[in-house]
């Protein structure tokens, strides 16, 4: 009876939740039960938002969101219990699903390409991703190109059904790289027979030309359309600030040519670039360069001996304070690996080793990539109206002694602690 | 006020002279020959550490605790009020700091060269010519709190060779060893290039061999033939005092009759590791990496006569046998792999098995092992298992007080009591906690470890800071390229954008 009192005055009390998507579609609503399912958790520690934590409390799920967080003087019989609650995490450099064969070879600038037409929903290792507690997930093409084409924010769990799992209102993402990755496969035609590989890009420097040469043909299309190409009105889109441009670069010159790249275009009037770059392991040697740029971070897992990627880049434990102290946006990620010793709680956990503030590892895997993929109004804190996406912990978030014994997306409890 | 010594963090300390102590007036005056003791003694005699917190894994922890160590020993362990410490003690007063005994390793492969020959059957290599004191591993244990290794031969083998037990601060094997002959290693598992069972066939063929080896040796002291006693002294070894008598055979389970005729030196010495096996004088180390192969090697345990010098070091799917385990009375050592996952072929589904839950529902007797020398070696396994339900308690007992036990040095390490070794491992904060630096180490009395000068930590930790383009204070200085010469031109525009 508590709890249906209670239910009603937080009703009564709650603010209009955001609009809902337009009509249902027909498939849609056979499905639909697990979604309108009401949750009730009782937690010791609530962590609500930026380091707020409520104690003692109970979070309502209902309908997909969070309906309300409330003292948890009298929490119903039924409720999942956990010693604490979190938003659930997001991640931005995850690989879910985009085999070797989904990357498409042939060119190397292709920015119009999505790879959410190569996910498939069915793997099962979806539902492992969200049960180590990340319940939004930035998919991005490899970097075998230049330009990779258009990452996909989706839940990690839910409906088989692309439509509802992505997103709504998250920015559109162009990933791309820079470094000797995306030239790695190519060669010269010097001393071997010629294929399909012996092409240009074959150095850093070549990768970065593609770069340019990408953005001001763009540019130049809209006088010159014979200079047009497939994708150069998501360049266009990207410099007037329409799109979110997630760059691969581990190595310190690799990050400070992307962020020279967006200074460039400022400069020639192009445009201002929304720039991210991702598995930025060195970018604590240039954090005011990162700082005066307004260009975000997203950190590959830390390494036992400090040397990460491809280039060998160098790691420390402290990146992550040295970032956030310069003022930096940091997030921390996966980086497409699905071994448990590369998961975010775990990632989070070194950060804090590293010198992190809990509240601050905590915002590197909630707030800060939810505020990069403008879905911070849906995800990312545990409050009334945004999305039900919750991680339940049995101790300390991000300490190895506790560990996620519950995940909650979208209202569906993916693991259930009991 | 922390007294500590100004050279290198890894090294012994240099003679030091003994420091007074506000707690003099209340200090017993130890020791009997203090005036023998010029100030500039040789280190390492007295020593004290006052932490805030100190976990002894013999009782409940204790606050503001203090620890006496004396000839590289504990003398005794208690609250600041109850433990007097020496006036002429170099005392480590560190109150922020959490003392712990030092992690235990019941058994590794790590720090030495190849861990197995390529006999099948070599039981008397010694793996003390095969550690290699200034392997990385042993100072990644150092930095990560492991003060005890037991180091054995590696599982691609049949019976491998006996081990040892090390602490990990030296430059040479004998500085290292904390107890020799620590067992010898068996392999239920096929050797690379074996199957089960032949592996099982080599492993009762090796007692076998060894029971018809010494059946001659009785038959051609009978027959008077003194072929042995040629052999040994072509081989070189040792016939004089002890080697030249003979002794009754004693194994459990079976014994050959009349071996008290033939003196002990003429024993082949590749088959006299495994007598010492037999007779119960040197424990095993049997590895089985499947819980099929317990069987086995439960029953070459049995059919020899050393079960109870047995311990098991299992595979991660080896849960499955623990009933077979618990009713032959086993300790076990625990591989890395704490969560036991099986993948089903048709669902795809996970089905997820927590290892050390298993036997310690069971009531076996177990110890884990490290999963990386790093940040994953046994701090967070025992992290892990407090995270999947096991107390406290149980969980660093299965780090510290278990291996010793195992290793028969539960007297010595595992814990901090008067008489243990002088082993003491400081903490920023609690040991299973991520955030947490093993700040210093104290073995056998004397400082090895100091985070502070510490420079590979160091590295990992804040990296190497190179001249980066631009500081966070300055004004962008002129360099050559011409892209930064660029950004100065387009100038402030640029930073107004921000």
């Amino acid at each position: 009876m508590w709890s249906t009192l209670a239910a009603l005055a937080l009703a009564a009390a709650t603010p209009a939740l955001p609009a809902e998507d337009p009509a249902p579609r027909a498939e849609d609503v056979a499905q639909e039960p697990a979604a309108a399912d009401s949750l009730t958790i009782h937690a010791e520690r609530v962590y609500t938002t930026g380091g707020e934590v409520m104690t003692d409390a109970v979070v309502e799920v209902s309908g997909g969101k969070i309906a309300g967080v409330r003292p948890g003087r009298s929490a119903p019989r039924d409720a999942v219990r956990a010693a604490a609650v979190t938003a659930g995490m997001i991640d931005l450099s995850a690989r879910l699903n985009t085999r070797f064969y989904s990357v498409e070879q042939a060119v190397e600038v292709q920015p119009h390409l999505d790879v959410a037409d190569s996910l498939d929903l069915y793997d099962p290792e979806w539902r492992r991703v969200a049960r180590t507690g990340v319940t939004t997930v930035l998919v991005n093409p490899f970097d075998r190109n230049v330009i990779g084409g258009h990452g996909a924010v989706l839940k990690t769990a839910g409906q088989d059904d692309l439509g509802a799992r992505l997103v709504e209102g998250a920015k559109t993402v162009i990933r791309g790289a820079i470094g000797t990755e995306p030239s790695a496969g190519n060669h010269p035609a010097f001393r071997r027979p010629t294929d399909f590989y012996s092409r240009r890009p074959t150095t850093r420097m070549g990768v970065e030309w593609e770069w340019r040469k990408a953005f001001f043909d763009a540019v130049a299309a809209q006088r010159l359309p014979e200079r047009e190409f497939p994708g150069a009105d998501e360049l266009r889109a990207a410099l007037a600030g329409e799109r979110l441009l997630m760059i691969q670069a581990w190595a310190t010159q690799d990050i400070r040519t992307a962020v020279y790249l967006k200074e460039e275009m400022v400069r020639e009037g192009f445009g201002e670039l929304d720039l991210v770059i991702d598995a930025a392991a060195e970018a604590w040697r240039e954090p005011a360069l990162l700082a005066r740029s307004s260009t975000a971070v997203v950190l590959p897992p830390f390494d036992d001996d400090g040397r990460v990627g491809p280039d060998d880049a160098f790691l420390p434990w402290n990146a992550a304070r040295v970032l956030v102290d310069a003022g930096v946006t940091v997030c921390l990620s996966s980086h497409g690996s699905t071994g448990a010793e590369s998961t975010l709680d775990r990632q989070a956990g070194l950060a804090m080793r590293g010198g992190l503030s809990f509240e601050q590892a905590l915002a590197a895997v909630t707030t800060d990539p939810a505020r990069i993929l403008g879905v911070e109004d849906r995800v990312g804190t545990v409050e009334a109206g945004k999305d039900a996406d919750l991680v339940l912990w049995n101790g300390r978030p991000f300490e190895p002694t506790s560990r996620v014994i519950g995940v909650v997306v979208g209202g569906e409890l993916v693991l259930d602690p009991r | 006020m922390k007294t500590l010594p100004r050279d290198n963090a890894m090294t012994r300390r240099t003679d030091r002279a003994p420091v007074p102590r506000a707690l003099a007036s209340r200090a017993l005056m130890v020791g009997l020959s203090l005036a023998a003791l010029a100030p500039s003694a040789s280190a390492g005699d007295k020593y004290a550490v006052k932490a805030g917190t100190v976990i002894t894994m013999n009782g409940d922890p204790i606050s503001n605790g203090v620890i006496v160590i004396e000839g590289g020993r504990i003398a005794a362990v208690g609250g600041a009020d109850d433990v007097k410490i020496p006036w002429d003690a170099v005392v480590l007063d560190v109150p922020e700091l959490t003392a712990f005994p030092g992690f235990v390793e019941a058994h590794t492969s790590n720090g030495m060269d190849r861990p197995n020959e390529n006999v099948d059957v070599a039981p008397f290599l010694d793996i003390r010519d095969s550690i290699d004191p200034v392997n990385f591993y042993f100072e990644d244990s150092l930095r990560w709190g492991i003060t005890t290794i037991n180091v054995q031969h590696g599982s691609d083998c049949v019976i491998g060779g006996v081990g040892m037990v090390v602490e990990p601060h030296g430059m040479t094997v004998e500085e290292l060893l904390v107890r020799p002959a620590s067992g010898t290693k068996m392999c239920a598992s096929p050797k690379d290039g074996k199957s089960r069972a032949t592996q099982a066939q080599a492993l009762r063929g090796a007692f076998r061999d060894l029971r018809r080896h010494l059946e001659e040796l009785v038959q051609e002291k009978r027959d008077g033939l003194d072929y042995a006693h040629r052999e040994a002294l072509y081989q070189g070894r040792d016939l004089t005092g002890e080697r030249a008598k003979g002794r009754a055979m004693t194994g459990a389970a079976w014994t050959v009759e009349g071996l008290e005729l033939v003196p002990r030196g003429e024993i082949d010495e590749k088959q006299e590791p495994l007598l010492d096996i037999v007779e119960g004088n040197m424990p095993v180390w049997f590895e089985c990496a499947q819980p099929m192969d317990v069987r086995v090697a439960l029953e070459i345990a049995r059919d020899n006569g050393f079960l109870e010098n047995t311990t098991l070091v299992l595979g991660p799917a080896c849960w499955k046998a623990a009933d077979e385990i618990a009713a032959a009375g086993v300790p076990v050592v625990l591989g890395e792999t704490l969560v036991h996952t099986e993948r089903d072929p048709v669902t795809e589904e996970d089905v997820e098995t927590f290892v050390p839950g298993v036997f310690e529902e069971k009531g076996i007797p177990f110890a884990l092992s490290s999963r990386s020398s790093t940040t994953e070696s046994l701090w967070f396994q025992a992290a892990l298992c407090v995270a999947h339900g096991m107390t406290r308690e149980e969980a660093l007992a299965a780090v510290t007080t278990a291996p010793a036990a195992m290793l028969g040095l539960e007297d010595r390490v595992g814990s901090l009591k008067p008489g243990a070794d002088g082993n003491v491992v400081l903490f920023s904060g609690d040991p299973l906690s991520v955030t947490s630096f093993v700040e210093y180490v104290v073995l056998g009395g004397e400082l090895v470890y100091d985070r502070s000068k510490d420079v590979r930590t160091r590295h990992l930790l804040e990296g190497v800071q190179p001249e980066s383009s631009e500081s966070l204070d300055a004004e962008p200085e002129v360099e050559e390229d011409p892209r930064r010469k660029a950004d100065e031109d387009a100038g402030d525009d640029g930073e107004d954008d921000d």
